[in-house]
């Protein structure tokens, strides 16, 4: 089994999960494939390795490796889910802002309405 | 009168930043389900490191385990705005994908399992229970709590 086609293959799943090309990824994201794809590749020449030494059978190291592209499925997951949230929180400080933008300028118009009736009773 | 504008101006902007935003609802933090995320991850690891020993021998364990997964994914299932840990538990619970499900599933096959394979196996399963529980830890309970209380829901 060669090594850098199946990391090949992984960082081209991850790629389609996350969206577009990896040079056009925002800094986080980029750094989260680039781990990923360096932890699979230190996983995948350990298996390698103890497939060679007669430590795991043809199966077991098909298996590892699957389980390997399962978890870019489910990194990928993840990773919607997560901006899914940020931008949830972005939303509510969004609001927030509206909220205390709208306070603000009540307030201050009712004082310098009550204001301008001051002067024009004075 | 200019008040009253104001305030119908920024009712409806407030109205538009929350109904732009529905596809974005997630669940909210869910302590029941954090808990049992780390307690079937416990079951789990410390499940894979008997299958040395025949499936036979474990039965109980395994059942146990087989229904605490179902019922979690029972669970996450009918929560609202739940859709993307819904799908990372059926992943994780499937006998076709290669988490514990499939471990469980290629140990009956066997009968029992070589220790190195296990070890390297149980790797990749804690990575993705961690993963379910990074994800249900992110589900800020502060936020939400702020956003009802803002929208007077508390």
């Amino acid at each position: 089994m060669d090594v850098n086609n199946i990391l090949k293959e992984i960082k081209g799943n991850l790629l389609d999960l996350v969206g577009g090309k990896f040079e056009d990824l925002k800094a986080e994201s980029k750094k989260d494939v680039q781990d990923f794809l360096n932890a699979s590749k230190e996983k995948l020449e350990r298996w390698t390795l103890l497939l060679a030494e007669g430590h795991i059978s043809p199966e077991e190291y098909k298996w590892l490796v699957e389980s390997q592209k399962d978890l870019v499925v489910l990194k990928g997951l993840y990773a919607a889910g997560a901006s899914k949230i940020a931008l949830g929180h972005l939303k509510n400080s969004i609001l927030t802002t509206v909220i205390n933008t709208a306070i603000g300028i009540v307030t201050n118009t009712n004082t310098a309405t009550a204001d301008s009736g001051d002067s024009d009773t004075e | 009168m200019k008040t009253h504008f104001y305030r119908v101006y920024l009712s409806a902007l407030a109205l538009v930043v929350v109904t732009s935003c529905v596809s974005l609802r997630t669940a909210v933090f869910d302590q029941y389900s954090y808990q049992k995320a780390t307690e079937i991850k416990v079951d789990a690891t410390r499940l894979m490191d008997r299958s040395n020993t025949p499936y036979n021998s474990q039965t109980a364990a395994i059942e146990h385990l087989q229904t605490e997964l179902a019922k979690m994914v029972e669970y996450e299932k009918n929560k609202p705005d739940n859709q993307i840990s819904y799908a990372m538990w059926k992943m994780i619970s499937d006998p076709n994908k290669k988490f514990i499900g499939g471990f469980l599933k290629l140990w009956e096959e066997k009968g029992t399992l070589n220790t190195i394979f296990a070890e390297e196996a149980k790797g990749q399963v804690t990575e993705a229970l961690d993963l379910i529980l990074q994800y249900e830890g992110k589900k800020d309970p502060a936020a939400e709590n702020k956003l009802k209380a803002i929208l007077g829901l508390q």
